[in-house]
């Protein structure tokens, strides 16, 4: 029997939800919150006998969890997930709390319940072991906000601690040295996934990453055992790629899962067609599917996704209902989340909301916009509140250099000067530049919209607390449904 | 003289360790503002490993790192480059050194727990780790890049974030007074060092895009050493770059403003 703090603490959630709902207010995180001052261990008991996913690292959670929930949900399977962003202990609670009569209604119905949740890096070594996850995926690390998590080497202890308080299966990106040495100690329960070696842009002749003045900041050139310059013989972007130390012989591993895509096809087109492949039986299976979400770093969100359910299925007993063919056929169904590449229609206008929190993500944001066939306009948005980090110099590690800008360029946000400079210094002509205050945000935006071609693309690039801002003036000015919530 | 056949050589020392909260910015600001000049660039960038020689360079941009990445770079900035860079320091080559870079040009680094790291010593300050971690925006005022009749020339405008306390010895000036922020430690109004002709400072932000006046001073001083006094930095708007500051001083005193 469940004890008198435990249905107490579901009660004032229950309570809390109602309040905030009464005031108009989003309730994501605060209910748990209030929960978990009275039961602390509520987490703990909601996860009990459950059948979880966690999804942790800096980039790609939130459409890695997406993702995994379409997959398990195409497959049959009841899901109870996060709210995206809502992924400390308090937002991972509330989603489980108000997760639970979905998994009344499934038991009743005899289908089988999963809990794929997303986790912040640098909460993870503490909620690990209470969610007690069967499968973990681990994304990547780059560098993000470091006023906030601290250094890299830092958030990858946060997450061995959060690993080793649980026996879950690990899933971890074997083209990401820092990712990739998690495996050391858990060698039994790791499973890597990757882009095969021949796939990754570094050797791509049609589609090649320009160089730019300077190459971009990078985290991880140098093994952390010996501290030697790693070599590469092949990379994806960032610091991942086919690594290998020639001095203590540390190198990629070969992934079970891994993807292959055309290179001379353009991954920024929509329907972009690729294989995934799973090499853990006695013949290599591959899956020829049209990636919903274009860009090249959800080639590494997708497989990852698929390795997830594909595992979760072989834990639980249901290779059958969860096999490699289902889960990747499944993927072709997923949608994009709000800002992560969905394209919205605005009476014949079209506009692409792309968030961007740190350098990575922005380099591949812009990456992905330069290579848009239908890229008119781009209007970046650049906030420093805390949730954003404060420090705004990491606009200035991205390789701006070597990426074509659209024709139209707009940019807002509480840093307006900061980005437009940072557009300028790229070799932009202030002249093509329209820079606004925040509190013109959304003026700036209908000059944007107006000022667009029907067929073409208006790609926003707001960070965090400007996507919040943004979305509610979508929601208000054009009367875009708040389906995201 | 005619500018192309003027030439700045910048030496990015360890770009591919040293590279945090956006000092990259830096080397490009250097690169620009020479270049809209009609001034020729070479940027070469110096690793673990590779050679360090004065003679090859006009300017030395040195920044910071995470702890690991300094502690891969330490051995060999302070062992094996460190005797030429004290020389190239002597001799008045330019540097502009950030943050961990600054530190490291100093005698030592204290750690919270007392241990002392040698540094190279090449300018007499020394740092002390605090646990309270400064972490804001700042301004400066610095007199030498103060302009007759351009108001606000004198200012710096940048980010800081760091632990360290930095002390300086007699020799060394501090680069400019704190108007905003903690500056070296938080006690003496001041800001950064300034020893013969090496900057040093805790600015991110990036440092230089928004101050095109240092950005300047320092390419000015660079060509001066190599081409004689005589020579004269073309004149350069500061137009965008003003902008970006205007900008910055609207959000200092509204803060933030989603609607």
């Amino acid at each position: 029997m469940a004890s008198l703090r435990y249905h107490f603490a579901i009660l004032s959630a229950k309570a809390t939800k109602l309040a905030l709902r009464v005031l108009g207010r989003g309730a994501t995180t605060l209910p748990g919150k209030v929960a978990v001052k009275i039961d602390p261990k509520l987490l703990s008991k909601l996860c009990e006998g459950r059948d979880c996913v966690t999804i942790t690292g800096t980039n790609g959670k939130t459409t890695t969890t997406h993702m995994i929930t379409d997959i398990f949900r195409n497959c049959g399977y009841t899901v109870v997930t996060n709210v995206s962003g809502a992924n400390l202990l308090s937002g991972v609670t509330t989603s489980m709390i108000f997760g639970l009569k979905d998994m009344k209604k499934a038991k009743k119905e005899g289908k089988k319940v999963i809990c794929v949740l997303e986790t912040d890096e640098a909460a993870y070594g503490k909620i690990a072991c209470q969610i007690r996850p069967k499968v973990s995926v681990v994304t990547n690390l780059f560098r993000d906000q470091l006023d906030r998590f601290g250094e890299l080497a830092h958030t990858r202890e946060l997450i061995a601690k959060g690993l080793d308080t649980c026996e879950a299966d690990i899933l971890l990106n074997s083209d990401d040295s820092l990712v990739s040495e998690l495996f050391k100690g858990r060698e039994g329960r790791t499973i890597f996934y990757g882009l095969s070696e021949e796939s990754m842009h570094y050797n791509n002749v049609t589609y090649p990453d320009k160089s730019g003045v300077l190459p971009a900041s990078s985290d991880a050139e140098y093994c952390t055992g010996c501290k030697t310059k790693y070599t590469y013989t092949a990379r994806s972007f960032g610091h991942l790629g086919a690594f290998a130390c020639e001095k203590c012989g540390k190198k990629r591993q070969d992934p079970r899962f891994f993807v292959k895509y055309d290179l001379a096809k353009n991954p920024s087109d929509e329907g972009y067609e690729l294989s995934l492949c799973d090499s853990g039986n006695a013949e290599v299976r591959e899956k020829r599917v049209k990636l919903p979400i274009p860009g090249m770093h959800n080639f590494y969100n997708s497989i990852s996704a698929v390795a997830a359910c594909v595992r979760m299925g072989e834990k639980i007993g249901d290779k059958e209902g969860l096999s490699f063919e289902k889960c990747a056929s499944a993927l072709e169904h997923v949608e994009a989340a709000f800002g992560r590449m969905e394209k919205i229609s605005i009476g014949d206008k079209k506009i692409c909301v792309l968030l961007v929190k740190n350098p990575v993500g922005l380099d591949r944001a812009l990456s992905f916009v330069a290579g848009a066939s239908d890229a008119e306009g781009i209007y970046m948005l650049l906030n420093s509140n805390i949730a954003d980090g404060k420090d705004v110099s990491w606009i200035w590690d991205v390789d701006f250099e070597s990426k074509e800008f659209p024709e139209k360029v707009y940019v807002s946000g509480d840093r307006y000067g900061d980005m437009m400079l940072r557009i300028v210094y790229s070799g932009v002509d202030r002249s093509r530049i329209v820079a606004k205050p925040m509190e013109e945000c959304a003026e700036l935006l209908d000059q944007a919209i107006q000022a667009s071609t029907p067929g073409k693309c208006l790609y926003i690039l707001p960070n965090y607390t400007s996507m919040l801002a943004l979305r509610s003036i979508l929601v208000k000015r054009y009367h875009l449904k708040d389906f995201w919530k | 003289m005619d500018n192309s056949e003027i030439e700045l050589r910048i030496c990015h020392m360890y770009p591919d360790l040293l590279n945090l909260y956006g000092d990259r910015g830096n080397v490009l600001s250097l690169i620009r503002r020479a270049s809209l000049r009609g001034i020729k660039v070479k940027m070469v960038p110096v690793s673990i490993g590779d050679d360090f020689d004065e003679k090859d360079f006009d300017i030395v941009f040195l920044g910071g790192g995470q702890d690991a990445e300094q502690n891969v770079i330490r051995k060999d900035f302070v062992e094996v480059k460190g005797p030429k860079v004290q020389s190239a320091i002597e001799n008045g080559m330019v540097f502009l050194c950030i943050c961990g870079g600054y530190q490291m040009l100093g005698k030592y680094y204290q750690e919270h727990d007392g241990t002392k790291i040698d540094c190279l010593g090449a300018i007499d300050v020394y740092t002390v780790g605090e646990d309270v971690r400064y972490i804001q925006d700042t301004i400066y005022e610095a007199d030498f890049l103060k302009e007759e009749g351009v108001k606000d020339s004198g200012m710096l405008y940048g980010f800081e974030n760091h632990s360290g306390r930095t002390y300086l010895g007699p020799s060394v000036k501090p680069m400019a007074k704190v108007i905003e922020g903690a500056g070296n430690n938080g006690k003496d109004g001041f800001e950064g060092a300034i020893f013969n002709n090496v900057y040093c400072t805790y600015s991110h932000g990036s440092f230089l895009p928004k101050n095109p006046r240092m950005t300047d001073h320092l390419i000015r001083l660079a060509l001066k050493r190599r081409y004689g006094e005589g020579y004269e930095l073309p004149k350069l708007d500061t137009e965008s770059e003003d902008f970006a500051r205007a900008a910055l001083l609207r959000y200092k005193e509204k803060g933030n403003t989603a609607p």
